[in-house]
């Protein structure tokens, strides 16, 4: 009876659980070859695969690397003494990763090592101290400072993901997990819509929109407490929560008898103030990273275009100026250019464009993608789009060599939310 | 005469100030409540009428056969105390967009109702934008019949 039990509970789970894993559809013929060496320790084999296949994880995760099979090694350098260049360079490899792990008083102590076979050199020397039960976020961490060193963008095997999963009709939830899919967590399941997670920049809160009251709510979640409030304003609609780079502000939208428009919510004093006002629509704001500007998508034009209003002045300029329906923007770190969803004859793709230009550069293919939320280092977009009546997550680089997906066993998952880097 | 002014605006203030920091469980019933009135969904008048009207993508302007069921409303509705407009969308074009144009698609129904006589005051809005289908394919006749407002008597 118990087992009966056990078994019940495991499957009711399973039901409600998304376990997004990111499966490489696409992944381009020059990607830079890679070798990730077994780390010598003196606690066997085992040990010494595990290590490593966990850094393997993490590099390939994204479909940027081609990662060389063990079988195919020549050797198996730890440090520097025992590493030969030559049998690299038969193997036609760019980058060698190894190292060997060491315990002291109980504490693991990892070395590693990154070399460029092109360069000739070795480019990363490093060491990391830890538990053993802790290996996945040292390993995460010694991933991170790999991919640094060979692409000069920040590592985000450390971050997280925040999108609502509609297991079924009528029921939702907010889940967060690891980027790799781990250790799904829902923070938030309700009978009505759940809507636009935000990830506050200090790592530290969500945003959303809920409808449990019967109307379009904002909720604050703080993370680490699980407690909610809400912005301090008479029973209105809101929606579309943004935070500001310094997670002080929230914009958001308001609607009052039909007509929405900007606003910003200062968390400290709790004042809200306006920033726009036009009869026609106005909504899904996204700040510039400076905290200066913000885009805003409007049918002020007559069709939703994406506008740009900076805050100080309130003074307003149009962005996108071709297609049909341009809307939700994101800016890149950068602050010099946009993803946003492009619509053309009722086909909506994600699109990018440097605002100094006017080339819209159309990065998917499918025809009902929505929401793209961008890596915190700025080299990936993930973002949802729909087959066969089920909405799932799919992802691809900016340099467009590598396309992926996170398939869903049951319902529908979308609106992803990217964490910023986490400690 | 300067302190009247700002009385409304002190008030204003004082009102918001009282709803500051709301920290909420959440509890499931089968009430809905919308801009601070409870529904039952028990509560739901029975009218003959569609209850129903559908737009273009993109659009919230009503048609003439809109128009048609909607003045068939207005008397039906003398006997309800509430007026439950509910605004949809299908599910192309971006989420919050569709939140805000399910609304306009709802605002444009009230106007009408109150242009034909109908009671502003019994009039509530929401909008669910694409959240809410009612059929789940991606063909025009699957976006057709979610681009829509649901209207009930209560």
């Amino acid at each position: 009876m118990k087992i009966f039990f056990i078994i019940l509970i495991y499957f009711f789970s399973l039901n409600f659980e998304a376990k997004l894993k990111i499966e490489i559809i696409k992944g381009s013929e020059e990607l830079p070859d890679i070798a990730i060496v077994p780390f010598k320790s003196s606690f066997g084999r085992q040990f010494e695969y595990d290590v490593r296949d966990l850094i393997n994880e993490k590099l390939t995760l994204f479909g940027e690397f081609d990662s060389l099979e063990l079988e195919r090694m020549l050797s198996f350098p730890f440090n520097e003494e025992s590493f030969y260049r030559r049998d690299w360079e038969l193997l036609s490899m760019d980058y060698v990763v190894f190292g060997e792990v060491d315990e002291t008083e109980g504490n693991l102590v990892l070395n590693y090592f990154v070399a460029d076979i092109g360069l000739k050199r070795i480019i990363l020397r490093g060491d990391i101290t830890g538990e053993k039960n802790n290996i996945e976020l040292i390993t995460k961490k010694i991933s991170d400072r790999v991919y640094e060193s060979i692409t000069g963008l920040k590592g985000i095997f450390n971050t997280k993901l925040a999108y609502i999963l509609n297991p079924e009709p009528n029921k939702y939830s907010i889940c967060v997990s690891d980027i790799d899919g781990d250790n799904e967590e829902i923070l938030f399941s309700s009978n009505s819509p759940l809507m636009s997670p935000d990830w506050s920049s200090d790592g530290n809160k969500l945003a959303y929109v809920s409808f449990e009251k019967g109307f379009a709510e904002i909720y604050i979640q703080n993370l680490l407490t699980g407690i909610r409030e809400t912005i301090p304003t008479l029973g209105m609609s809101k929606s579309a929560p943004v935070w500001s780079p310094d997670s002080k502000n929230l914009a958001f939208v308001i609607s009052m008898s039909g007509n929405p428009d900007i606003y910003n919510y200062n968390l400290k004093n709790k004042k809200i103030s306006r920033l726009t006002s036009h009869y026609g629509i106005d909504t899904e704001p996204a700040w510039s990273p400076d905290g200066k500007k913000l885009l805003f998508t409007s049918n002020r034009s007559g069709s939703p275009q994406i506008f740009e209003i900076k805050i100080s002045n309130k003074r307003i300029k149009r962005v996108t100026l071709d297609g049909s329906y341009n809307a939700r923007a994101r800016f890149f770190p950068d602050g010099k250019n946009i993803v946003f969803v492009h619509g053309n004859n009722g086909i909506f793709h994600i699109a990018t464009r440097n605002l100094k230009d006017r080339f819209v550069n159309i990065v998917t293919q499918t025809t009902l993608d929505e929401s793209p939320t961008i890596s915190p280092n700025g080299h990936i977009v993930i973002y949802s789009t729909k087959k066969e009546n089920q909405g799932y997550l799919a992802g691809i680089t900016i340099d467009r060599k590598s396309k992926f997906q996170l398939p869903v066993k049951k319902g529908s998952v979308r609106e992803p939310s990217w964490s910023p880097f986490l400690n | 005469m300067k302190f009247l002014k700002t009385l409304p605006i002190i008030f204003l203030i004082f009102l918001i100030s009282c709803s500051t920091q709301v920290s909420d469980s959440i509890s499931q019933t089968n009430y809905k409540e919308v801009e601070g009135i409870n529904f039952d969904e028990k509560d739901k008048i029975d009218t003959s009428l569609e209850d129903k009207v559908f737009f273009d993508f993109d659009k919230s302007t009503l048609n003439n056969d809109t128009k048609k069921i909607l003045s068939q409303y207005v008397t039906e509705s003398e006997k309800a105390k509430i007026i439950r407009l509910e605004g949809h969308c299908d599910e192309r074009g971006t989420r919050e967009y569709n939140l805000a144009l399910g609304e306009k698609r709802a605002i444009e129904v009230k106007n009408y109702l109150i242009i034909q006589g109908v009671s502003s005051s019994k009039i509530k809005i929401i909008s669910y934008g694409e959240e809410k289908p009612i059929s789940f394919g991606s063909t025009e006749s699957d976006w057709k019949q979610n681009r829509r407002v649901e209207i009930a008597l209560f």
